[in-house]
């Protein structure tokens, strides 16, 4: 559908509007949790339109049963109605039971997609033929998965959050047809977890400025680390494991049982600032992604880095607790 | 480069490694093969080839994983069935038809078997076709066949519903059959209590051929019948069964002869206006006949009394045969009343009487200078018809005719001289020539006389009292009318072959392949088998294909209603159906408070623990209760605790129960219990 296409839709059809403000409204009803159990409250069943074409295969064929006056016929007719009675049951019971459970999802760049992983859990028997999608998106593509007898089975659906910030995970749309399609039994899930989106990554990505010198770094970094060869130290904790230096780190954990690493800032003393009016000429959020990526990119290098956007402002560190941090710092910023 | 030849894989592992999509629909393509296979007896050769072709085409494309072909091809080959039927029937509406075409359509529907909307038209179809068997024969071995396409039918329904992974066809299999079994109860309930109504619209006539009784008979007609060993009707007697010799179930009477044909006289459609002197008791029996497909049912000679039949109006004609007011296109089964010696026929020459001694002219030159010989004889001067048609019977006796049921053909270079050929010169022929020739011969000597048509002759079946009165118990024979008495039955065939008639034997056909095989190493084994058969089906006939309004309404009636209607049915079924639902209800109602059993089970438990003084909050993990006991009561506690520890192992420790254990919580309980009763003694 394009994006004109849409509301011209609406303004032709009313009731598509009336519709859509009605189940808005409805799901708005809905509590948020992040474990549902479906029971027949939260169930609901009609039958697929290839269910109504069996209930007009059953009156044809009762039709000619009774023109015919064929026994066997109200035999089939009979036969195919109770079984049709019966897969509704099943179908209903497919869904009744089942326990649902969001795993809380992990942050996630705006424009990449989100993984929603859902565990399904079944107390009692067996479920087949069950799908998993969120309910916003028209023709969505169906996670579909079994739940073993007693057991539990993953099933993931993502979708593509439009901007940073953090959001609410969309309503998830749980359904099955299971036995024999004839009806729909479904469920409406709002789970209660939300998803961190950071800024978009810049493509391609603009080169990191250049980083300062730290004043009167080196020379205090120097005199604590008394004695050792220029540029490398003992091992901290949070050192990138590409920074240790494995051939000199395998002579001294013989000697001394430590790892040792190049010291960055011995070598490079220099600090970079990630800092928001570097980013002049681009509009906010284009600034924001670009401090996203250099963010990124800093983290790659084992560059300590700092952040500074209007009214917030990071000290310079590095490892992955400062990349969240700053990242967080700019998905949230406003 | 060096080609290496894939290691050859046995059928089963093949099957095996076949992908999903390929199996199912293999699967299908066999359930439709085996839907399509009972038709191919009723269908033109070309649309058995063209299935045929159309469903191994399918399969190769489904094991090569092809392309399906495209629309036009589809619409070119439907065009050209369509043209093909029309060619073979000069219609495609209608019965045969329509069985064609849509075997047809259900083929070409495999071909573009894509989406899941393209498999239910399939299954639809599948139904339907099934459903058209019926309309051919509705035995046990069909319906049992067609038990497996229904069985085959939902199973692919169920594997198009399971998208993860590869299901077995077993375990899809019996997910259907488990549906289908639920769903018996509604099937039988629906059976016997819906209501049961005539034909909504006429039957369209069709161009099936069946052999059975006719309002015709030509030389060689009954010959046919003879040949089919198919069952026309079952009789049961309520007493003593009468003698086999007076067994004489009357169908036509053929009273109009045009010098070919034997039909049926203006009689034969007239209210009885003569009535039915019987001299005898009259013997109750019932009769359950397969279809006439004439304006007629059989009836035991000379039945007096019929109950109602459901949906039909029977009358009795004049000519001593029940008519009905619309073609007899189903089984009916119904209660009458006979009597083994009676009169009828009117005691005076009538009008009505005239057309019985009708001759065309010109035919049979020599026949009828014999009858008149025989009238002329002085012995013959002042005879009346009895002693007539006993001099004739005579001459049967005495001359030399031979009774077979292939006689040749008469009236080969001159059809007016058939009769004369068989009567004087071959003198070879089975009951029909007799028949014709007593009437011609009565008819020139002035002797009202005609013939009648029907079965004569029962197979008893020891093991459930019916009598089975097959098609090849067809058989004619003739009267002729008396002064004072009215009509009186002569079978001319009795004269020659005395045996026919006493012993009822029928002349039967040769028997196939396998029954010649059996009936060779043990032949009673074969009647038995068959006997065994036989009862089967009539059982089937009686309880399932032949329940109808009058049954059910037999059913109410021992279900306590005085006199049913039925309404009274509709209003049982629709009353056993609301209160199916409202159960349904009523159920689920009381299944709303559903709880996952563990989380029933943690409830009861911090209960429990809450007549502890604990405070048990629904997020705190066993481990934590436990050291909660332990603190509040030390080593008091500690068979309290080691039950919630025993708690955490079971829910999240190595090999975890399922479902939580009752036992568990019974010994929680007891624990709890002592706790606080030595917490209440002793010093804190």
């Amino acid at each position: 559908m394009s994006s004109i296409a849409a509301p011209l839709r609406s303004v032709l059809h009313p009731a598509a509007a009336v519709r859509r403000r009605f189940r808005a409204w409805w799901q708005a009803r809905l509590p948020r949790t992040d474990t549902l159990l479906l029971t027949q409250r939260n169930i609901y069943i009609l039958p697929t339109r290839a269910g109504l074409m069996f209930g007009v295969t059953l009156v044809v064929l009762l039709l000619a049963s009774i023109n015919y006056q064929l026994s066997l016929g109200y035999v089939l007719t009979f036969l195919l109605a109770g079984s049709g009675i019966v897969s509704m049951h099943v179908t209903h019971n497919t869904l009744r039971g089942l326990t649902l459970h969001l795993r809380p999802p992990s942050a996630v760049f705006a424009g990449t997609s989100a993984l929603l992983d859902v565990t399904l859990t079944s107390a009692g028997r067996a479920r087949f033929g069950i799908g998993l999608s969120l309910e916003s998106t028209p023709g969505k593509a169906v996670a579909w998965t079994d739940v073993p007898e007693g057991g539990q089975s993953s099933a993931q659906v993502s979708f593509v959050p439009p901007q940073r910030g953090r959001h609410d995970v969309p309503t998830i749309q749980i359904e099955t047809r299971f036995p024999l399609g004839l009806f729909r039994a479904w469920a409406i899930w709002r789970p209660a977890a939300q998803v961190l989106v950071y800024p978009r990554l810049e493509q391609p990505a603009a080169p990191l400025p250049a980083a300062h010198p730290v004043p009167g770094g080196p020379a205090a970094r120097r005199s604590t680390d008394g004695g050792e060869v220029e540029g490398v130290r003992s091992y901290r904790r949070g050192d990138p494991l590409k920074m240790v230096l494995w051939k000199k780190a395998a002579r001294t954990l013989e000697t001394t049982g430590e790892l040792v690493s190049r010291d960055t800032s011995a070598s490079v003393q220099h600090q970079l600032w990630l800092d928001w009016s570097h980013c002049t000429g681009l509009a906010p959020e284009d600034r924001l992604s670009r401090l996203a990526t250099w963010v990124v990119a800093a983290n790659r290098a084992g560059a300590d880095h700092g952040l500074r956007l209007p009214g917030v402002e990071i000290a310079p560190g590095q490892g992955e607790a400062q990349r969240k941090e700053c990242l967080e710092a700019l998905a949230l910023w406003s | 480069m060096e080609l290496t030849t894939p290691p050859r894989l046995g059928l089963a592992a093949r099957w095996r490694h076949l992908p999903r999509e390929a199996r199912d629909t293999l699967f299908l393509l066999a359930v439709i093969g085996w839907t399509v296979l009972p038709h191919v007896n009723h269908l033109p050769l070309w649309c058995t080839a063209l299935t045929a072709v159309v469903l191994l085409w399918r399969t190769r494309l489904a094991l090569t994983n092809a392309p399906l072909p495209s629309r036009w091809v589809l619409i070119a080959v439907l065009a050209l069935a369509a043209g093909l039927t029309l060619w073979s029937y000069r219609t495609i509406f209608g019965k045969e038809p329509g069985v064609t075409l849509a075997v047809v359509l259900m083929a070409l529907k495999t071909l573009e078997l894509r989406a899941r909307r393209d498999a239910f038209v399939v299954f639809f179809l599948g139904f339907f076709l099934v459903l058209t068997h019926f309309l051919f024969s509705q035995s046990l071995l069909v319906a049992a066949a067609m038990l497996g396409s229904v069985w085959g039918l939902l199973t692919a329904l169920v594997l198009a519903h399971m998208p993860v992974g590869q299901p077995s066809l077993s375990s899809a299999s019996r997910l259907a059959l488990r549906t289908a079994l639920l769903g018996a109860p509604v099937m039988v309930l629906l059976f016997l209590l819906f209501p049961r109504m005539g034909p909504l619209w006429g039957v369209p006539q069709d161009g099936l051929v069946k052999t059975g009784l006719s309002n015709t008979m030509r030389m060689g007609t009954v010959a046919e019948i003879a040949l089919d060993d198919s069952i026309a009707m079952r009789v049961r007697f309520f007493g003593n069964p009468p003698a086999p010799e007076t067994l004489y179930f009357r169908g036509p009477v053929l009273s109009n002869f045009d010098g070919r044909t034997w039909t049926t006289g203006i009689a034969s459609s007239a209210p009885a206006r003569d009535e039915l002197r019987a001299t005898s008791p009259g013997l109750d029996y019932e009769i359950t006949a397969e279809p006439t497909r004439l304006f007629l049912i059989p009836t035991l000679e000379a039945t007096s009394a019929i109950e109602p039949i459901d949906g039909l109006t029977a009358r009795r004609r004049d000519t001593l045969s029940w008519g009905t007011d619309r073609l007899v296109f189903n089984r009916v089964r119904f209660k009458a009343t006979a009597h083994t010696r009676f009169e009828h026929g009117p005691q005076q020459r009538s009008p009505s009487l005239r057309e019985n001694v009708l001759l065309p002219n010109g035919y049979n030159p020599r026949t009828l200078a014999w009858a008149r010989e025989l009238g002329d004889h002085p012995r013959m001067a002042n005879a009346d018809a009895p002693a007539l048609a006993q001099a004739v019977m005579q001459h049967i006796r005495t001359a030399g005719f031979t009774y077979t049921l292939a006689p040749g053909v008469y009236g080969e270079t001159d059809e007016r001289v058939a009769l004369d050929e068989f009567w004087l010169d071959r003198k070879e022929g089975f009951c029909e020539h007799f028949a014709a020739a007593f009437v011609v011969i009565m008819r020139a000597l002035d002797v009202p006389a005609r013939v009648v048509t029907g079965f004569q002759g029962a197979d008893p079946m020891p093991i459930d009292g019916y009598y089975i009165v097959r098609q090849s118990h067809a058989h004619a024979w003739a009267e002729y009318w008396v002064e004072g008495r009215g009509w009186v039955r002569a079978d001319p065939t009795a004269a020659v072959a005395p045996d026919r008639i006493v012993r009822s034997r029928n002349l039967v056909p040769a028997p196939g392949f396998v029954a010649g095989a059996i009936s060779n190493v043990n032949p009673e084994l074969l009647a038995q088998l068959r006997q065994t058969w036989e009862t089967l089906n009539n059982r089937w006939n009686q309880w399932v294909l032949n329940y109808s309004r009058g049954q059910q309404l037999d059913l109410m009636k021992q279900l306590g209603f005085d006199s049913p209607s039925w309404q009274d049915v509709a209003l049982l079924l629709i009353g056993i159906l609301s209160g199916l639902a409202l159960l349904g209800a009523s159920w689920a109602w009381w299944d709303r408070h559903r709880q996952d059993p563990w989380a029933r089970q943690a409830m009861q438990m911090r209960r429990s623990l809450r007549l502890l003084g604990l405070a048990a909050l629904p997020h705190e993990a066993p481990r934590t209760l436990a050291a909660q006991v332990h603190q509040q009561y030390g080593e008091l506690g500690a068979a309290v605790a080691g039950q919630l520890m025993a708690l955490e192992r079971q829910r999240y420790g190595h090999a975890p129960l399922t479902r939580p254990s009752a036992q568990w919580l019974r010994a929680l309980r007891g624990e709890v219990r002592a706790l606080r009763r030595s917490a209440q003694h002793a010093p804190r």
